[in-house]
Formats: structure tokens, C-alpha cells, sequence
């Protein structure tokens, strides 16, 4: 039965661009079901969060902008490589 | 936005210091006649020496800790005392906006000597006795049952500046570790869920440099700010496009930082997808305030690991957490950039660091399926309870399950799809 209607289901939604991601959702639900009981058990991802736990005084933070460039039209939705929040995550380091 | 301030890019402020940096012209200047290296805090324990620990109230040497009171017990007349704090008998716990180079406490210092093995004559008796202070920092005398312990600082990374005593017991570890292991039964490993005995659980003193640190740490990137978002229709689609302004941002930030604490064994510090040490590394931190003065008869009943790396050794990665405190703490400066910031550059400049070696406590449950297998740990902080493991997965179980949710969910999309066609 499904064999049947599978062809005839894929035209359909052919003509309507916006609903053929809902045919991922299949492989993206079985990845994501795979990983987050992965992750339950195996905690690999989990480390000691320093930057919270640790006992820490910090003066007021220094420090300026200045505006340099204007983007008119990107349709990202965000800056190219934000790395604010992955503190640990290096950058060039200067000497 | 207004410029408010704006400081020198990279290369133009004053020279950065790293601890390495420290470290290096510490051995400099010692190799040009001035100041050796070395330890400036000694911390050895001198109401102590190696050998025999006697009960101050009958003198027996059987004296072990007593768990539920973090204090030691005399096992022959129940006398209870306990070595000093570290923090206020070495001064720890001041003076850490006053650091200036590196501060390397005795148990800190340099490893001169791979020898574990360490003989001594049982002040009792008179017999030859062995230690392995890889594993153990005691010994029974085999011929008059006394206990020998290892006090004096030996140059191999054995003996620390200060010891946290065990306080979660035996039978709490277990019953962690039971429940931890418990909510992961279903998707185990079969020989995990058939071998699994929490009883096997063992007490193990973990060496770690316990850091404090006074640092500067300097941050340039780029940040934008969104100035007008709109939505183009192309046909029966829509697209949504975002203009925004771009700004050079930079951020700087003094901070102290107290009891950064790292693992002195190289086979601790390394993480990856060959071992499990993040597990241990997740149950940190400890309250190494409460440390005390090292006492070897505090790790009687217990094993030990020594440590086998030096301060240089880590100073990288302390260098690398404490760019990533100072990170943390810019972040909240960063609301303004709703489209993010990306950073391009970090500078640090440590005025000063302090270096205290310590054993830390941990329960430890250990798995592995065959030899050369990845070993699983589950591992207990024995002061705070704060219990992570790693539980082998039955693959074939985790993929049929992850499969069938995967078919549920294409049969539902199918069957709506059919159903708008």
C-alpha cells in the first residue's frame, strides 16, 4: 500500500517546495533518538565547568567599539563564526 | 553606539607574561648565578616523619581516617584529632591580587626522581619494609604489623603539599553509583548489565596542582548589530534577509581566580574518544579549602596515584582556562551584539601564579569489556557526592530503537503528506 503511495506523495509535494523537509524527518529523528541516548550514557560531552564553579573576582571589564563595515543584505541570521559563548574554543593568540 | 574606548590592538600594548613565560625566566636567572628554581613555600609537615604515626593519646600506629568525621581515629583507643588547614597554616587564602611570578609550593616541585620504590626500617622492629609510593603511601611491617607511613616530601611527585580527606563512605559511593548506573540499564552493554558490581567500587587519591592566579586577559574580534531584518516573496516561497552594522570590539578584564584545580597525572589529563577521563575530570570541584596538611596515615585503606607532571607541564593548560575565565567573564558585556560577536585575538598577562600539590578523593567504578578496550568509569567525588559515568552501549539495541523512532516518523511526514496532496 505504502509502495503505492509513496510516488504519487513525492509529485504532490514536489509542487510545494516548503513541505519536502518534513520527508527528513524520518533520518533526522532516528539520529537525533541515536545521539541523545549516546550522550545519556557515554557523557562524553561533559567536563568540569571551570568558568562557573571556580572561585572568581574580576575587575569591571574595559574596552570599546567602533563601527568599521555595514552589511545591506545576507540572509544569515547571525555574525559568520560567533564564538562568544564557546569560551574555550581558542582563537589566535597574541604575544 | 559611541566609541567609549578604545585600547591598543595586539602587538602594540606592553609585552604579555605566561606562566611559561615565569617559569622560563625563573630558570634563566638561576642558570646566570641568581635565585635557584624551585619551591619558595616549603610545606612539610614537621611534626611528622617517615615511619611510624602514633596516637598521641596511647601510641598506637593503627590510625586510619574516620570517614564520617573527616578526621583521624586511633583504632585502638578512639582518640580523634586532625592536621591543620592548608589554607590558613600555608596562608593560601590571601594574597592573590599580590602574586608575582610563580609560586611553587615543596609538594609542587619539580619530579627529580622516577624511583617509586621506597625502603624503610621499621623504627618497631627493625625489618626492611617496601613501599610503592605509585600506589600506596603505606605499609604494614610484615613481621610486627605495625603501620609505616611516608611523610617527608620525596622528589617524586609522591608525596603532595596537602591531602582532602575522603567523607562520602564506602556504602554512599555504592548507592550512587548503583542509581547513576541504574537509569542507563535499559541500553547497556549485556556483559556491563550482567558484570555490573558496584561493591567493587574503589578509593583511590587522585593528584591534582590546585592553582591560584592573577591574570589580564585581552579580547579583539568583530560584533554586529542588526539594523533592519525584511522578508522578499520569490514565487510561493519567502526569504527572510538581515542588513546589519559591524563593529572591531575589544574587551579586557583583571581577574583573580582561586583554586583552579588540574590533574597531575598525565594519564588523567588527557581526554579524547580513546579514554574516559572527562568523567573524572566532570566531578570536580572539590572544597579544597577544607584540605589539610599532608598526613600519610590519611590514605591508609585507600590507593593513591601519583602525580608526574611538573608546573611547566601545565602551565599551558591553566594558561588555556584562564583565557577562557576571562571569555566568560566578558561575555556579559556583549548584550549590544544581537547578531554575536566572533573573537579573532586573545592576549594574556599573568602577574601571578601559586602552586599547591593536593590528593583529592574519589570513588572510583571501573569496566572494561577485554583488554585493550576503552575502560568505563563511573567516579564519585567523595566530598560532594557529585557523581558522571560512562556506561557501554549495546549498539545493536541503541540502532533498532533509533530506527524504529526514524520509521515512526517518516510513516507520520508520508501520511501527511499524502493527506495535503
Amino acid at each position: 500500500m505504502m509502495s503505492l503511495d509513496l510516488p504519487h506523495v513525492v509529485l504532490a509535494s514536489s509542487d510545494d517546495g516548503s513541505l519536502l523537509w518534513l520527508l527528513a524527518a524520518g533520518p533526522a529523528g532516528a539520529a537525533a533518538t541515536y545521539w541523545a541516548v549516546y550522550r545519556y550514557y557515554r557523557n562524553t560531552d561533559k567536563s568540569h565547568a571551570f568558568e562557573r564553579d571556580t572561585i572568581i573576582a574580576a575587575e569591571p571589564v574595559q574596552g570599546g567599539e567602533r563601527k568599521v563595515d555595514h552589511v545591506s543584505r545576507t540572509q544569515r541570521s547571525d555574525i559568520d563564526g560567533d564564538n562568544s559563548d564557546k569560551h574555550r574554543e581558542r582563537v589566535h593568540r597574541a604575544r | 553606539m559611541t566609541q567609549d574606548h578604545v585600547s591598543p590592538g595586539p602587538g602594540q600594548g606592553p609585552p604579555d607574561h605566561t606562566v611559561a613565560d615565569e617559569i622560563a625566566a625563573a630558570r634563566a636567572e638561576a642558570e646566570q648565578g641568581g635565585p635557584p628554581p624551585g619551591p619558595t613555600v616549603e610545606s612539610v609537615n614537621e611534626t611528622l616523619k617517615d615511619g611510624i604515626n602514633r596516637c598521641s593519646a596511647c601510641g598506637s600506629t593503627d590510625v586510619r581516617l574516620r570517614g564520617s568525621t573527616g578526621m583521624l581515629v586511633c583504632l585502638f583507643c578512639r582518640h580523634e584529632w586532625q592536621e591543620e588547614r592548608v589554607e590558613e597554616a600555608l596562608g593560601l587564602g590571601v594574597g592573590i591580587d599580590e602574586l608575582e611570578g610563580t609560586v611553587v609550593l615543596g609538594g609542587a616541585a619539580d619530579i627529580a626522581d622516577e624511583n617509586d620504590v621506597l625502603t624503610f626500617t621499621c623504627e618497631a622492629c627493625g625489618a626492611e619494609v617496601v613501599v610503592d609510593t605509585a600506589h600506596a603511601m603505606n605499609a604494614r611491617c610484615h613481621w610486627c604489623r605495625h603501620t609505616l607511613n611516608v611523610n617527608r616530601q620525596v622528589p617524586n611527585g609522591a608525596v603532595p603539599d596537602a591531602v582532602l580527606p575522603f567523607k562520602l563512605t564506602k556504602d554512599e559511593a555504592v548507592a550512587r553509583i548503583s542509581d547513576f548506573a541504574g537509569k542507563r540499564r535499559f541500553f547497556a552493554h549485556r556483559q556491563f548489565r550482567k558484570e555490573f558490581t558496584p561493591d567493587n567500587v574503589l578509593g583511590v587519591y587522585l593528584p591534582y596542582l590546585v592553582v591560584d592566579a592573577r591574570a589580564e586577559a585581552d579580547y579583539w574580534g568583530k560584533g554586529e548589530v542588526q539594523t533592519r531584518r525584511w522578508t522578499e516573496k520569490h514565487g510561493n516561497s519567502s526569504t527572510t534577509y538581515y542588513a546589519a552594522d559591524v563593529y572591531d570590539v575589544q574587551r579586557s578584564v583583571r581577574f583573580t581566580v582561586d583554586d583552579l584545580t588540574v590533574e597531575g597525572s598525565s594519564e588523567r589529563l588527557t581526554t579524547g574518544p580513546t579514554n574516559t577521563n572527562n568523567i573524572i575530570n566532570t566531578i570536580l570541584p572539590f572544597d579544597t579549602k577544607n584540605a589539610v596538611r599532608w598526613n600519610a596515615s590519611y590514605l591508609v585503606g585507600f590507593t593513591s596515584e601519583k602525580r608526574d607532571l611538573d608546573v611547566d607541564a601545565l602551565a599551558p593548560r591553566v594558561e588555556d582556562q584562564l583565557l577562557s575565565v576571562g571569555r566568560s567573564q566578558v561575555q556579559g558585556t556583549l548584550g549590544t551584539f544581537d547578531r554575536g560577536v566572533r573573537w579573532e585575538q586573545e592576549k594574556l598577562d599573568v602577574g601571578g601564579t601559586r602552586w599547591v600539590s593536593m590528593y583529592l578523593p574519589v570513588w572510583l567504578y571501573s569496566f572494561q569489556r577485554k583488554p585493550g578496550d576503552l575502560v568505563h568509569y563511573i567516579a564519585v567525588n567523595a566530598r560532594t557526592g557529585e557523581t558522571m559515568g560512562s556506561i557501554p552501549v549495546s549498539q545493536p539495541k541503541l540502532l533498532l530503537a533509533a530506527m524504529t523512532v526514524g520509521t515512526v516518523l517518516e510513516g507520520a511526514a508520508l501520511a501527511f503528506l499524502g493527506a495535503s496532496a
